[in-house]
């Protein structure tokens, strides 16, 4: 407005400017108007002046000339473009704590401030408010579109200038819309609550551990509880996944895969808890403490759009983030800190922990989390001539807590014990000066000062390397097939690493561990046509040897109590089924499956007793287990009552029908006798008058036994009754050992003797 | 046709497609045989009465069944010669009248072919086994369905024991599988199921390659079965199996 006063009368001296931001915009369009204003008085001024000397015809208005042609009619085109009030408003911001400056510095204040925000587009107009010949300290300034401005109040905000001043930037637009806030707070509708359903039914029943089973190649999957006699069918579902199943980690959540994403199920009913939808997902990952799911989908893909891996809120159900993923091939790509403060993930040059990138422009091996605490341990392949290097480093201190050099590395692996007690760096290297790769342990005890590592050197090719959980011992199958031996290793507190015990000659090519230590079955799985060996480590003896034929899965459940073995419907076409064994390598049950694929134990969660009731449990065990034999017995003759009822309940109606029958065909006999000429033949011996009875003897050989050299009648070994419970038919013959001949003074020729069990008669 | 005492070959009658399988009547007058459906010949079930020598002699049979869907891959006849039991390569068992060739019964009980098919001693029942891993129990005038046997490998072949409630089932696999199963000895074994609880109670090795066909000796002691490996064994029972009984 002080603009439009400017122009309308031009000469007055400008008014001082007034508080409210100009309406720059509108002013435009009065500056029109007074332009035509400016324009008639100008051409009647000069009009007026020139009077005289004009020739030509005076072409303005008349006085009291009446416009009637409304500006509508006649610049209608160009008044649709008529700047609005509002317009532009929201390319305005306004910047506080700029210096107050008098109008000697006023020129630089505004360079810098014109410097420092043009970064984020033209800026197109400015004023900066003064007062008692200052700066008021602040200043609006406009951009030429309301993106830069938001981009300017993004970046802007909290730009330090000096130490006295720090611009808060905002959008004009936000004064007024925070100024419109109501003061009456409407309390949010209740919305109703959503029973999610006792999730940890299944942990309060009766402490029995759950399994999950695909069979029929996957068309069915079952829920099981197990029990030591039979497993009891929980849930049965046809087409319930469309290629197999996850459960979550502490196993409140069942997942399931179909072509539109991911389902989840829980509660007592296996009702759906949640849905996320990712076309085409493939893999998944739960993180540690259950709150968040990764989904990993090939399809989905778009440059600006990162949608191939998606993380989800697991309790609303919502989209957290996406990223890209150049390849699924290391799955779980992103590796969760143990309790799921963080987590991380290596790209081509970038090991980026969420959200702060660690570091860039090194060459990564590979990283893992240790379960035990927010440490990750990574390696670093050699480069030119800084040799490769295992780094341990806390988080999010990012201090480096322990760092080892190694040299000539060819690859590395890393191990963590179930606890985080300790790590071990399996190195491949190739020493100085010769060809072969030799393969050392390097271990490292996390939970002593300063980490110290020892190095277990190890002669032969590794086939398999596992921790014992909540232990200190380890175990390695080496070797070549088919001289494979396993040697049990004990992490001792004095420094020392001690080689406990080594097998040989073992038909492994896996180790799996009991979850709560102590016990480990070492198992030959597909081409080894599925050896068993399970071993006790507290003194290295095999309980048991055996063979699951074909097996391709092994899993223990959660407890460590069973071991199941399994032979897959995906690996081998025949012979679906899984067994059930005690932890000391006892077969219990045998389930034949039709097309069996795949069983999962259920995670159990954590447990909630504190150290000392575990330690008052223990002390108590002979009571309660007492209390358990006791169901364990009532439970067991239940079920044998069950099973005798049911099978006398069969046999009944079976009778009955045999009876029916029996009886039709007493009936018939008129019949059979017409069909056969009136001879019986319904029985064996229906017409046994007709049969004759007739003896013949035949030679069969000739034997001379010396009197006086008699032996007792004698039996081949498998003819003595009673001993397989089975009789051979005569005539089996022994020879006798030279031993023996000598004896008979026959030396050169073998002895027969007929073995004198009864002979078996014939008609 | 054969003379059982001398061996020798009493007629022959020639098909146009391959014979799978045949059998007398109760009144041994009659025969049936029943040929595949190959090289654009449909399966038909042929009858032959013995009594009428031009029916041999012209290889004209008295009656011919037509069979329009899966093939017959199995067939008896009924107790008193009055029909024919015939299994399908679907599964389907059917129940064809022996005077006029129509279909009495119908059931299909079994999801894949139907390997083998006996009567027990008294005709009045009969086992069927089957491609689907299991052998059924049915009654023979009705064709209703008593008992299934579940094992994990497709039923060659199944006999009922004429003096006990004892069916035994032989099988294997399909023969173009056998070098994917563990080729140890005796790994294809026999196995005895009571007929009314349809629980497995018994099982015999010894056989190194799928068993094709079992059948009881008539007075119940022993049983023979042979294989794909080239052998036939006879068994004879230990006095533990004639003792053995359920827990009911």
């Amino acid at each position: 407005d002080g603009e439009e006063r400017a122009a309308s009368a031009p000469g007055s001296s400008p008014p001082p400017p007034p508080e409210e931001p100009p309406a720059l915009a509108a002013g435009e369009a009065p500056a029109e108007q007074a332009g035509d204003a400016a324009a008639e008085a100008q051409s009647e001024g000069a009009g007026g002046e020139d009077g005289g000397a004009a020739d030509e015809p005076s072409f303005s208005d008349p006085e009291d000339f009446v416009d009637d042609v409304s500006e509508e009619e006649l610049l209608g085109d160009i008044l649709k473009d008529r700047p609005q009030e509002a317009d532009g408003i929201d390319s305005v911001i306004v910047v506080d704590n700029v210096p107050q400056v008098g109008p000697d510095r006023l020129e630089k204040l505004k360079n810098v401030i014109h410097k420092i925000f043009s970064k984020f587009g033209k800026i197109t107009n400015d004023f900066y408010p003064e007062e008692d010949g200052k700066t008021k300290g602040y200043t609006f300034l406009e951009y030429a579109s309301p993106a830069h401005a938001l981009d300017a109040v993004k970046n802007a905000d909290g730009y330090k200038l000096d130490k006295q001043h720090t611009f808060r930037v905002n959008l004009f637009t936000d004064f007024d819309k925070y100024m419109t806030i109501s003061d009456e707070w409407d309390i949010p509708e209740k919305q109703p609550f959503k029973d999610l359903v006792n999730m940890a039914f299944w942990m309060e029943a009766e402490c029995r551990d759950q399994y999950s089973v695909i069979f029929e190649s996957g068309d069915r999957t079952s829920i099981f509880w197990n029990d030591v006699k039979d497993p009891v069918s929980i849930e049965e579902r046809a087409r319930w996944t469309e290629t197999y199943v996850r459960w979550s980690p502490k196993g409140t959540y069942l997942a399931t895969f179909h072509q539109r994403g991911i389902a989840l199920w829980g509660g007592e009913k296996f009702k759906q808890i949640q849905r996320f939808s990712h076309q085409g997902v493939q893999l998944i990952d739960f993180s540690p403490c259950e709150r968040y799911l990764v989904t990993f989908s090939p399809l989905m893909d778009t440059p600006d759009d990162p949608q191939a891996i998606i993380i989800w809120d697991i309790l609303t159900g919502q989209k957290k983030r996406g990223f890209h993923c150049e390849s699924s091939a290391h799955w779980p790509i992103f590796k969760w800190s143990h309790d799921g403060k963080f987590f991380a993930r290596m790209t081509l040059d970038t090991l980026s922990i969420y959200e702060t990138p660690v570091s860039d422009t090194v060459s990564w091996g590979d990283f893992s989390w240790s379960p035990g605490g927010n440490i990750i341990a990574f390696w670093v392949p050699e480069d030119k001539d800084i040799p490769a290097r295992v780094t341990l480093m806390q988080l999010p201190t990012r201090q480096e807590i322990r760092v080892r050099n190694l040299f000539n590395v060819v690859d590395c692996k890393l191990h963590w014990q179930k606890n985080g007690d300790y790590l071990c760096v399996k190195v491949d290297r190739t020493p100085k000066g010769t060809q072969g790769v030799v393969t050392n342990f390097e271990i490292f005890r996390m939970r002593e000062k300063q980490v110290p590592v020892d190095v277990v050197e190890m002669k032969e090719t590794i086939i398999a390397f596992a921790w014992e959980p909540n232990g200190s011992k380890f175990a390695v199958l080496h070797g070549e097939a088919p001289r494979i031996s396993v040697s049990f290793y004990h992490v001792k507190n004095n420094g020392k690493i001690e080689l406990i015990k080594m097998f040989d000659k073992q038909q492994a090519n896996t180790i799996f561990w009991s979850p709560q230590g102590q016990f480990v079955v070492l198992a030959g799985l597909r081409s080894m046509n599925g050896a068993l060996a399970f071993v006790d480590t507290s003194d290295c003896t095999v309980m048991n040897i055996a063979e699951h034929y074909m097996a391709s899965d092994v899993e223990w459940d959660p407890t460590g109590r069973y071991v199941v073995t399994s032979v897959s419907w995906w690996s081998h076409k025949v012979d679906n089924a899984y067994w059930l064994w005690t932890f000391q390598g006892r077969l219990l049950q045998k389930n034949n499956k039709d097309r069996f694929c795949q069983l999962l134990w259920r995670p159990r969660p954590p447990t909630l007793l504190s150290q000392d009731q575990i330690k008052q449990i223990k002390k108590d065990l002979k009571k309660y287990s007492k209390i358990f034999e006791q169901k364990d017995r009532l439970s067991q003759s239940k079920a044998s009552k069950e099973l005798v009822e049911r099978r006398r309940t069969m046999m009944e109606d079976f009778r009955k029908y045999r009876k029916m029958a029996q009886e039709l065909y007493m009936e018939q006999k008129s019949e059979r006798l017409e069909l056969r000429g009136g001879v019986d033949t319904d029985e064996l011996d229906s017409n046994v008058e007709d049969w004759e009875e007739e003896t013949i003897e035949f030679f069969v050989t000739e034997e001379i036994i010396p009197l006086g050299n008699q032996e007792p009648a004698w039996l081949c070994p498998s003819c003595v009754p009673g001993a397989a419970g089975k009789l051979r038919p005569a005539g089996a013959v022994q020879v006798v050992p030279a031993s023996q001949r000598a004896e008979r003074g026959n030396k050169s020729k073998p002895v027969r003797k007929r073995c004198l069990s009864p002979v078996f008669t014939r008609r | 046709l054969w003379d059982c005492e001398t061996g020798k070959q009493l007629a022959l009658l020639k098909t146009n497609s391959a014979v799978r399988t045949c059998g007398f009547d109760f009144g041994g007058n009659i025969i049936m045989f029943s040929t595949d459906k190959q090289m654009g010949y449909q399966c038909f079930v042929s009858f032959f009465d013995l009594r009428d020598p031009s029916q041999i002699d012209n290889n004209e049979p008295y009656m011919k069944i037509p069979c329009n869907d899966s093939k017959i891959t199995s067939a008896v006849w009924g107790p008193l010669g009055e029909c024919i039991i015939a299994g399908h390569e679907g599964g389907e068992l059917n129940q064809y009248s022996a005077k006029s060739g129509e279909v009495l019964v119908n059931v299909k009980e079994h999801s894949r072919q139907i390997n083998d098919i006996q009567l027990s001693r008294d005709m009045t029942m009969f086992v069927t086994a089957s491609k689907d891993n299991t052998a059924k129990l049915f009654d023979s005038t009705t064709l209703e369905h008593q008992k299934t046997f579940r094992t994990e490998r497709p039923v060659n072949s199944a006999a009922l024991s004429p003096n006990y409630d004892h069916v035994v089932l032989g099988g294997g696999q399909e023969a173009m599988d056998v070098t994917t199963t563990s080729t140890r000895i005796g790994k294809f074994e026999a196995r005895f199921f009571h007929l009314a609880f349809e629980e497995e109670f018994g099982r015999v090795k010894g056989h190194f390659g799928p068993i094709n066909s079992v059948a009881f000796h008539p007075d119940g002691k022993s049983y023979s079965s042979g294989g794909e490996d080239g052998y036939v064994r006879i068994h004879y029972f230990d006095p533990q199996y004639f003792e053995f009984e359920f827990e009911a």
